[in-house]
């Protein structure tokens, strides 16, 4: 039954993520308006807290909050590092892996409002006929280290520096300043607020103008470009840190020597993860991975690459559900129905 | 590669510490952010909190009664099965201390005193800056006192009444709504409005933009300056007059120190920036080619 209403992984993947669009996104009308209603209030996806009725919202407010106000001010006095200082990040923590233990990097490609927010704009680009724009391997591997950085600096660094005074006190949040995810979740609240910038302060002037500036970039990108700010987003980083230790996964078996050759799992690939097309076995489940399936999808070998939890089989790719898919979206999600012709010339008639 | 990062990250933190502005102070003050001086703008009784202590280890807080006459100060919590779910905070000099219970989060304050045949009652509400383990709607719920205003709801946590923004509070006597029942507000930046409650006994109150312009705008921590109001509501019954009020602090405009149109400025120049990435490349060699033809 579950197959005649999900006839595909992607069909499936897509309700669970409009889904979870309105619980993140509108939520708190249903639970309640205080944060204690949240969900986890440590999501391993990018909800928004500035979202008046969001449902919950993401561990890296949780994180820059506890590293600015608990664990920077106390060591900025060396030495009353108690246990009641690490602890509310100990639970915040431990919250974010109680989830994360049993989707791992699906929150990502499955529960992420902005991750959701940039495929229907993908498939609003698709239909507009705009080209798409893939990163070589080169490309690739320039935009990885951004995440790390946005990591380190944004979410661990600059929030410390600021509880300890060592930087201004509005660095103390300076990622949920720059993201996407706070504009998106907000307006689509018919909230205005988070698209105006403040002016109180240079650093929040600053920090406001880049973040609607990404903004802007990343809604538009996105009409060519798969997941733009997935690539650079520190909660992927954040997710990989711990992606070993969830018993969720994407696995390769080693088949045969055309597997190199073959490259549709590549081309199905939101994140332009090169190495799913070369590597087997766990490394396969590459950093970059948010277990959006689409390569299992697009494989058209059997059980070549399996989505697993523990030692069950979630998904495994198969010959007949590639010829079955293809027929309706090629690997690079562009549908084989007309597009719409206002944006794209008419083929021309030939002979 | 670990190791590049770090040495990255420390580059940066180092140039961004030099190029910051003068360090804030590491130890805000949240107590004079969010309340505005004490002044007597109104003769409707009223609770203050004041923070004493400049770290989030060492604070504390001292609940003050004005224009009303209490012996002490009754303290609710969001938890009402905690131990203390509901104390008495007796009044010391200078006021009444409320240390923060275990479970953190809101806590609702009153201050009674009975004169004769007349009844006062002030509340309002303190967040202690931690998630609470409960959210606060039960505690709002308990009838505390004959004649209540209960807000419905409060600001969630970290935020704050604003000016221009609608808030709704019930006004019960006795746990029962008050029905038709005249509200009236008063704010320490000089505005008074009086409203009425309907049918259900529910009052939806608009918060004066009352903030006159200042010379010296201070935004810190993202918390504005901010003002005073109090609700106050009468009633008479049972040969005994009652007045209760209920007062918070409220802060300027959600758009005060922020801009819109450059906020949507900005989003078009990063659009802007992108719009190449649209371009049809088969297109682009097609009009190059014309060009050339």
């Amino acid at each position: 039954m579950l197959k005649s209403i999900f006839p595909t992984l992607a069909r499936l993947r897509f309700t669970v993520q409009i889904l979870m669009l309105f619980v993140t996104v509108y939520g708190g009308a249903l639970l309640g308006s205080y944060t204690v209603d949240r969900i986890s209030k440590a999501l391993p996806s990018l909800a928004c807290a500035y979202d008046k009725v969001t449902g919950d919202h993401c561990v890296l407010i949780s994180v820059q909050h506890q590293l600015h106000h608990r664990i920077g001010e106390a060591l900025s006095k060396a030495g009353d590092v108690a246990l009641n200082v690490f602890l509310p990040t100990m639970i915040t923590v431990g919250v974010f892996f109680m989830f994360f233990f049993f989707l791992n990097k699906a929150f990502c490609g499955w529960i992420c409002p902005l991750g959701t927010v940039q495929e229907l704009i993908y498939k609003i680009g698709r239909r507009l006929g705009r080209p798409l724009q893939r990163f070589t391997k080169a490309g690739v591997g320039k935009v990885r280290p951004v995440k790390w950085f946005m990591l380190l600096l944004l979410v661990l660094g600059l929030p410390t520096l600021a509880g300890m005074g060592t930087v201004a006190n509005e660095l103390g949040d300076p990622f949920c300043q720059v993201c996407p995810s706070r504009i998106a979740t907000t307006l689509l609240t018919a909230d205005t607020e988070q698209l105006a910038v403040r002016t109180g302060t240079n650093i929040n002037f600053f920090l406001g103008a880049l973040g609607n500036a990404l903004f802007g970039f990343i809604i538009i990108a996105a009409l060519a470009v798969r997941q733009p700010f997935c690539r650079i987003c520190p909660l992927l980083s954040w997710n990989a840190l711990f992606q070993k230790l969830s018993p969720m996964r994407l696995v390769k078996k080693e088949a045969h020597e055309k597997c190199e050759k073959c490259g549709v799992c590549e081309k199905a690939c939101p994140m332009d993860i090169h190495e799913i097309g070369t590597a087997f076995g766990s490394k396969a489940f590459h950093e970059d991975c948010t277990l959006c399936g689409r390569c299992a999808e697009y494989c058209p070998d059997d059980d070549v690459i399996q989505l697993k939890f523990f030692v069950f089989k979630l998904f495994g790719s198969s010959r007949d559900y590639y010829k079955a898919r293809v027929k309706f979206e090629s690997p690079e999600g562009q549908p084989k129905k007309r597009v719409i012709p206002i944006l794209s010339k008419p083929a021309e008639n030939k002979g | 590669m670990t190791k590049t990062l770090l040495a990255c990250l420390l580059a940066a933190c180092a140039a961004t510490a030099s190029a910051a502005e003068a360090p804030a102070m590491v130890q805000h003050d949240h107590g004079a952010m969010m309340h505005s001086p004490s002044r007597s703008w109104t003769q409707l009784p009223l609770l203050k909190s004041r923070m004493k202590g400049q770290d989030m280890a060492s604070r504390s807080i001292i609940m003050q009664p004005q224009n009303i006459a209490a012996d002490a100060v009754e303290a609710w919590s969001n938890d009402l099965e905690d131990a203390n779910g509901h104390r008495q905070l007796p009044m010391e000099m200078g006021g009444a201390p409320l240390d923060k219970p275990a479970t953190g989060g809101f806590q609702m304050l009153t201050a009674r005193e009975v004169q004769g045949d007349g009844v006062r009652i002030a509340s309002t509400v303190h967040y202690f800056g931690e998630r609470g383990g409960k959210n606060p709607t039960a505690m709002f719920d308990q009838v505390k006192h004959e004649l209540e205003i209960i807000p419905q709801p409060y600001p969630r946590e970290h935020s704050r009444y604003r000016a221009n923004e609608d808030w709704q509070f019930a006004v019960r006597f006795k746990g029962q709504p008050l029905a038709g029942q005249q509200v009236v507000l008063e704010t320490s930046n000089g505005s008074r409005a009086e409203f009425l409650t309907d049918a259900l006994g529910v009052v939806k109150v608009k918060v004066p933009n009352d903030f006159k312009a200042e010379a010296a705008q201070r935004e810190n921590h993202g918390m504005r300056r901010g003002a005073d109001f109090v609700l106050a509501v009468s009633h008479a019954e049972g040969g005994l007059q009652y007045l209760t009020a209920f007062n918070s602090g409220y802060g300027e405009d959600a758009y005060a120190n922020r801009s819109l149109a450059m906020g949507m400025g900005f989003m078009l120049v990063g659009m802007l920036g992108a719009a190449p990435l649209l371009r049809n490349r088969k297109t682009a060699a097609r009009k190059e080619e014309s060009a050339n033809a």
